[in-house]
């Protein structure tokens, strides 16, 4: 980013290709719409794009940048409900080529998806921040501003709900 | 982290998909980023260091240059005889086949009238009159059916004043 902010356009091609697909999937899966995700997505890159001049590096990248995804995800929200993305067009990955086990498989899926989408919009981030830009509880209390204690709960928390999810599936 | 990190919970988050934002997206945030580098604001402080030489010895040197390139511009003042006298012989003549040279020789060639001759000499001066006036003579010639005289008439303007925009009165046939 430091490279970036002093002119060098190929740096901001290293961010982008880095980071693209996790935060996207983390702006996808705290908002319904995969339209309004791509919206998201391209405002949050254009906070970054703006903000290149008064970078200063007080965290890492990917801490500053799942920090400005967060409010720009807390705008949303408080206009909008809470929902994860539907699984509709979901391809269930298996190797049995059994129609009764990709049946089996994809309710499986489709309960998890309903937990992640069931969570507390604060739990959900915690552990999509900790899934796809695998930050620490540090990093995640850095991102949304909340108290390492609360992170560490909150996270504590996403994770068994999920992971019950998944052990009754 | 040990503690909250679960392998059942991140595979099975995993199954959920790898959705990549899709390419006109890409397209569009990499061409604002690089926008965004293009656009340089003024600094806000003046250079220090190094680059602190770069402005006065770049100023210093458009100044040199200009009085050369005027110095040089009253020294050599445009002849318009001269320009005439110099022109290249036309390609033909320098390119064709001997068999052709004596065609040409052989050819009876009709002297122009005098009057049509010096306006053809006139609307071929590059450097006597504003550009205006030398295509008004060039439309004349075209006017006149003398289509030779205007074409190269019309190839010395554009050597002198290349990019102008030509109406369409000297282009037309």
């Amino acid at each position: 980013m430091l490279a970036y902010r002093d002119g060098d356009a190929r740096a901001f091609e290293a961010l982008y290709g880095r980071h693209r697909a996790r935060l996207f999937r983390f702006v996808l899966r705290s908002v319904k719409e995969r339209g309004v995700a791509e919206e998201l997505f391209q405002d949050v890159w254009m906070r970054v794009i703006e903000a290149r001049g008064r970078y200063a590096p007080k965290a890492r990248f990917t801490t500053w940048l799942y920090s400005i995804a967060h409010n720009r995800l807390i705008d949303h929200w408080r206009r909008k409900g809470l929902s994860v993305v539907d699984l509709e067009n979901v391809d269930v990955e298996g190797s049995s080529p059994n129609p009764e086990s990709q049946a089996e498989a994809r309710q499986s899926l489709q309960r998890f998806a309903k937990a992640l989408e069931a969570l507390p919009p604060v739990q959900r981030e915690a552990f999509l921040l900790h899934e796809e830009a695998g930050m620490s509880v540090a990093e995640i209390a850095q991102a949304t501003g909340a108290g390492e204690e609360a992170a560490k709960s909150r996270l504590r928390y996403a994770v068994a709900k999920l992971k019950a999810a998944v052990d009754d599936g | 982290m040990a503690d909250e990190r679960d392998p059942k919970v991140s595979q099975r988050y995993r199954e959920l998909g790898t959705e990549e934002p899709p390419r006109h997206v890409d397209e569009a945030m990499l061409a604002a980023s690089r926008r965004a580098v293009h656009v340089h604001p003024a600094p806000l402080v003046p250079p220090t260091g190094r680059r602190r030489w770069y402005f006065p010895v770049a100023a210093a040197a458009i100044i040199m240059l200009s009085v050369a390139v005027t110095w040089h511009m009253q020294l050599e003042r445009p002849d318009p005889d001269g320009y005439l006298a110099s022109a290249p012989a036309p390609e033909a003549s320098r390119a064709a086949p001997p068999e052709q040279k004596i065609e040409m020789q052989a050819a009876p060639q009709a002297a122009p009238p005098v009057a049509a001759s010096r306006m053809e000499e006139r609307a071929r001066e590059p450097t006597t009159e504003p550009p205006e006036k030398w295509l008004e003579r060039i439309a004349e010639l075209r006017k006149e059916g003398r289509h030779e005289q205007a074409d190269k008439a019309l190839e010395a303007f554009r050597r002198a004043y290349p990019g102008y925009k030509l109406p369409e009165s000297v282009l037309k046939k």
